[in-house]
């Protein structure tokens, strides 16, 4: 059922970020700060050698900070780098990319070829998307929800847009939780094999039930914060505290990128 | 002599200017008092305590907190906002309204920060409820993951964490195992100890007598129908079988079946 994958997937989250490997014992905005440079240096990086090798760097920190290796494969490998394999492929044949053929066909009397700059593009663009998937999932799976949440607050992301995000995360658990009730109920009493019309009748009516409490918990949660002093300026307790860790982290990270750029730019 | 928290005289109030809630509550409640608001379903309870808190106002009557009017204008002043909050809490009946933050930590110090504490303040007092509650192992956790048991005690917490003088409490114990009613009860008294005023909505007349001095009952009238000491009105069954607060029932015991009176424990909405 996708509501308790949903629950399922948020407490293996939750439990691994609570984990006590490396990247869990860094001040949260200054991970998301590492995180960040590093997702640039991969977009501006146009050496493949040099966007590989960043992409062991992520493994590396993964192994680093307890995540299983096979399991962070399998989260950074599916969805997003397969449906970008399948978006770059036709890249690699003469048609898009013309140049130094390495393998020819013929195909009902029209030939195709594979060069080698499209396969290098076709594999950059690959490579480019995994690795930036790659750490963007190590972040989250590294760093609870919320402190990422506050950690957005060093990109001058407005207190009261964090603050409803914050709310958001907290009520949709609530929302799923209901869903699931509202599902078994309905298992309860009129079994799992529902004709097709009837299906859908019952997911509107559902949608239009939710939308009804969503309502009338949001003037509710609204009165309880009014209730409990808010004025409409948000303010919250922010406990960061980096430490020397986290600064040589970043310092490592700075003269990392600067050797990947540098090397990658002169063909090193 | 002791100082009057809230006095309300002839206060009417109607959802959509339709449906009557209260028609000519007075009331009035004295510092360091335990009161128990009791009374059937619909009869207009959590409607009184949102008007006590200064969430909605009346159509017509007065209320008075510590002296002073309660209505729109008194809170548009901020100064007066605050002070009122930091004074009065309230405990919603449904723990998942009054949790909104992400995690119980950010939840038990919203109201201090709110109410213009420092962060370090605001931090003190989140380690001080945390020791007196015995939920500092919760405190990381997001309120889905927490029983009710849990929530209900986390709300009180945020509560408590403003130091009110006032608490409002909205069916506290609906829904909880005996220990952990007991665990309510006992924050309750020791609130009441500390200097706290307690204004209670409950349907549990089990617990009243430990929690409420006084009783207020409201009718379906939505008046207040009868006042008094809590001893004296729980004695009087056929008071409590009116207002719906007792009801006789029979049951089986093996063969034999017998009738008998059956208080509401235990209510849900």
């Amino acid at each position: 059922m996708g509501a308790l994958s949903f629950f399922k997937e948020s407490i293996y989250a939750e439990e691994c970020a609570s984990r006590s490997g490396y990247l869990q014992s860094l001040d949260a905005r200054i991970k998301v700060l590492i995180i960040f440079l590093m997702v640039l240096c991969v977009m501006l990086s146009k050496d493949i050698y040099a966007i590989f090798s960043l992409y062991l760097f992520c493994l590396l920190l993964s192994v680093s900070s307890k995540i299983n290796i096979l399991f962070f494969l399998k989260r950074t490998w599916v969805f997003i780098p397969l449906f970008s394999l399948f978006i770059a492929l036709p890249a690699i044949f003469s048609i898009i990319t013309p140049g130094e053929e390495i393998f020819g066909f013929g195909a009902a009397g029209f030939r195709l070829s594979i060069t080698r700059q499209g396969l290098m593009s076709a594999g950059i663009f690959l490579i480019r998307v995994l690795t930036s998937v790659s750490f963007v999932i190590l972040l989250t799976l590294t760093t609870r929800n919320t402190e990422l949440l506050q950690a957005l607050r060093i990109f001058k992301v407005p207190q009261l847009f964090v603050m409803t995000t914050g709310m958001c995360y907290r009520y949709i658990y609530l929302f799923v939780e209901i869903i699931e009730n509202t599902y078994l109920a309905i298992k309860s009493r009129v079994g799992i094999l529902l004709p097709h019309k009837k299906g859908r009748y019952i997911v509107a009516w559902n949608i239009g039930s939710l939308w009804q409490r969503s309502y009338y918990l949001n003037h509710a949660v609204y009165t309880a914060m009014l209730s409990r002093g808010y004025t409409g300026e948000p303010k919250a307790l922010h406990e960061f505290k980096a430490s020397v860790l986290d600064w040589l982290s970043l310092l490592a990270v700075l003269i990392l990128i600067t050797l990947v750029l540098y090397l990658g730019d002169t063909g090193i | 002599m002791k100082n009057t928290i809230f006095e309300l005289q002839d206060i009417w109030y109607s959802y959509l200017s339709k449906f009557p809630a209260l028609c000519g509550i007075d009331l009035r409640i004295e510092q360091g008092e335990k009161i128990a608001l009791v009374g059937a379903n619909g009869t207009g309870k959590t409607t009184l305590l949102q008007l006590l808190d200064g969430l909605i106002f009346p159509d017509k009557g007065i209320i008075k907190a510590f002296g002073t009017r309660l209505n729109e204008e008194f809170f548009n002043d901020h100064v007066s906002a605050r002070s009122f909050r930091s004074r009065v809490g309230f405990v919603f009946q449904n723990p998942d309204v009054q949790l909104f933050c992400p995690t119980v930590k950010e939840d038990i110090v919203f109201g201090p920060l709110q109410l213009g504490l420092s962060r370090q303040e605001a931090g003190k007092r989140l380690n001080d409820i945390c020791e007196q509650l015995n939920i500092g192992h919760l405190i990381e956790r997001s309120p889905h993951q927490l029983s009710v048991g849990e929530k209900r005690k986390v709300a009180i917490a945020t509560t408590l964490a403003i130091s009110s003088e006032v608490m409002i409490l909205d069916e506290p114990t609906a829904g909880l195992d005996p220990k952990t009613t007991r665990q309510i009860i006992d924050i309750i008294l020791q609130a009441n100890k500390k200097g706290s005023t307690i204004i209670t909505a409950t349907h549990d007349l089990h617990i009243i007598e430990e929690i409420a001095d006084k009783i207020y009952c409201l009718g379906s009238n939505r008046k207040i129908t009868r006042s008094g000491s809590s001893r004296e009105l729980l004695k009087d069954r056929v008071f409590l079988e009116e207002n719906n607060l007792v009801h006789v029932h029979s049951h089986a015991h093996r063969d034999a079946v017998h009738t008998h009176e059956h208080e509401h424990i235990d209510h849900h909405h």
